[in-house]
């Protein structure tokens, strides 16, 4: 016994068993979604609609007055995914649609895209440093690496990091998880598969044309998302700016040399690449430059100190430089911003560059990295012990 | 990679040409266009032609009629416009072009 659901398409009724009527609203969803920005939406999903009805009517007679699910995934077949014809990148694949897998799956639509999030599990923090190794499939100590050592080179690192935990959502359910390790799911699409006992999807994941189709609606939706993203940003700096405008037009300042800012930014650099070697020297012999730490204070304590000593020293360089540097015209708002974040990004890159090659190219390098993701684990570990007792 | 494989992106781009060749010759509805289409190598299902004829549309290459049917509700006519009729001109003769230039270059 099967209970059964009427639906309207385009004015008529037809009733529709449970299962079938969740195939057909999958396939009609996932038409509706591709067909986005399509000024004949609407128009299409009509004809779609009707010609399902025409289809239906064809099996039901005086006596049959149900379709039945397999009957409803039958003419969700024969209908094809709907592909969008004005959208270039579109896989059209004519003909070779029939009887193809993404026919013979119902509705079958590649999930929504590969996402970044915060991931509990494994986090240490805020579960940033988890998510990003998910994303990029790294481990996640050189995620956590690459992080610190930005965080003493500009220190914009940390920030970096705190934006981040703020902006990025927390992966909760089974499905935001999957997103964030890759594997496509929507949530409907999700829960069929783990009913249908193959958990993950990896079946469609393995298809080429599935995968081309996820590809590409990927972009797309990335696009989208860059659009917003860089209008958003263009309304903050102009609003930026013209605030920083108003500001240093009623304070104006008298000093000004760029070469005072380039020396300071040098000595910024010293100062930053000095505390860099301490604690790289911390971490690996043990002690600072061969002065040891005092008698008790564990290496996690020291290594916060020393960054902290560092950061304390930097301040007042930094003060000095920012004054120099923005005592007039447009202000940091704009300039300060972009060169804040590509100066972190440009660092992130370079490291995780540099590390990726001197870990496959010399030896050396690689036990020296090899050690540093123990005394890391170590570290980590002594924090945790620490933390966790009472 | 297969044959068909390789011309898929063939066959997308030729599948317009091949409406406007079907659509040219009598007014006709989507089932009349599949069921010509089917059995040849461009076969194809309604997910991919109705996009394809609603972008027509808009380029105002075709244009439908309501008709009633014997069973069932009225269905869309498709038939060219002038402009249709032009483009159809068009790309038959750069296709017999093409068709020429295939044959005339090296050997079979």
């Amino acid at each position: 016994m099967n209970k059964v659901i009427t639906i309207n398409l385009n004015g008529n009724a037809y009733q529709l068993e449970e299962d079938g009527f969740e195939a057909l609203r999958t396939y009609l969803e996932s038409a509706a979604r591709r067909l986005e920005g399509n000024p004949d939406k609407a128009e299409i999903i009509a004809d779609i609609e009707q010609s399902i009805g025409d289809k239906f009517r064809a099996v039901l007679g005086v006596a049959k007055t149900v379709v039945v699910t397999k009957e409803v995934e039958d003419v969700i077949a024969e209908m094809g995914p709907v592909q969008d014809a004005s959208g270039d990148d579109e896989p059209a694949g004519a003909g070779a649609a029939r009887g193809g897998p993404q026919a013979a799956a119902p509705g079958a639509a590649p999930g929504t895209a590969k996402r970044l999030y915060k991931i509990r599990e494994g986090a240490m923090i805020g579960g940033v440093c988890t998510g990003i190794a998910a994303y990029f499939g790294i481990d996640v100590t050189i995620v956590r690496i690459a992080f610190a050592f930005t965080g003493f080179m500009w220190g914009s690192g940390v920030l970096l990091y705190v934006l981040m935990m703020i902006i990025l959502p927390r992966a909760e359910t089974s499905a935001e998880k999957a997103a964030a390790y890759g594997a496509p799911s929507t949530a409907e699409e999700f829960i069929k598969r783990a009913r249908e006992g193959y958990y993950g999807g990896m079946r469609t994941f393995g298809d080429k044309k599935a995968y081309r189709e996820w590809k590409s609606q990927f972009k797309r939706e990335m696009r989208q998302h860059k659009r917003d993203f860089q209008r958003e940003i263009h309304q903050n700096i102009s609003q930026w700016r013209q605030n920083w405008r108003q500001h240093w037009g009623q304070h104006p300042h008298a000093h000004d040399s760029w070469i005072a800012g380039s020396f300071l930014s040098l000595l910024i650099t010293i100062v930053s690449l000095a505390g860099l070697c301490a604690i790289l020297s911390l971490i690996l012999t043990g002690s600072i430059f061969s002065f040891a730490l005092p008698a008790g204070m564990p290496m996690w304590m020291g290594i916060i100190l020393l960054f902290i000593i560092f950061q304390v020293i930097k301040w007042p360089l930094r003060a000095a430089r920012y004054s120099v540097y923005y005592h007039g015209g447009d202000g940091p708002g704009y300039w300060g911003a972009c060169h804040f974040f590509t100066s972190t990004l440009v660092w992130l890159v370079a490291l995780m560059a540099l590390l990726v090659l001197a870990n496959h190219h010399s030896v050396k390098a690689h036990e020296l990295l090899e050690q540093v993701r123990h005394q890391t684990h170590s570290a980590v570990d002594s924090v945790r012990e620490w933390w966790d007792r009472p | 990679m297969s044959i068909n494989e390789k011309f898929t992106a063939i066959r997308k781009g030729l599948l317009e040409f091949l409406v406007l060749k079907i659509v040219s010759a009598d007014k006709v509805y989507v089932a009349d266009i599949l069921g010509q289409l089917s059995g040849t190598e461009f076969a194809t299902q309604e997910g991919t032609l109705y996009p394809l004829l609603s972008k027509m549309r808009r380029e105002e290459l075709v244009d439908y009629e309501w008709k009633e049917s014997e069973a069932g509700p009225p269905r869309k006519y498709y038939q060219l416009t002038a402009k249709g009729r032009e483009q159809l001109r068009e790309t038959s003769d750069y296709w017999q072009q093409i068709s020429a230039t295939v044959k005339a270059l090296g050997k079979d």
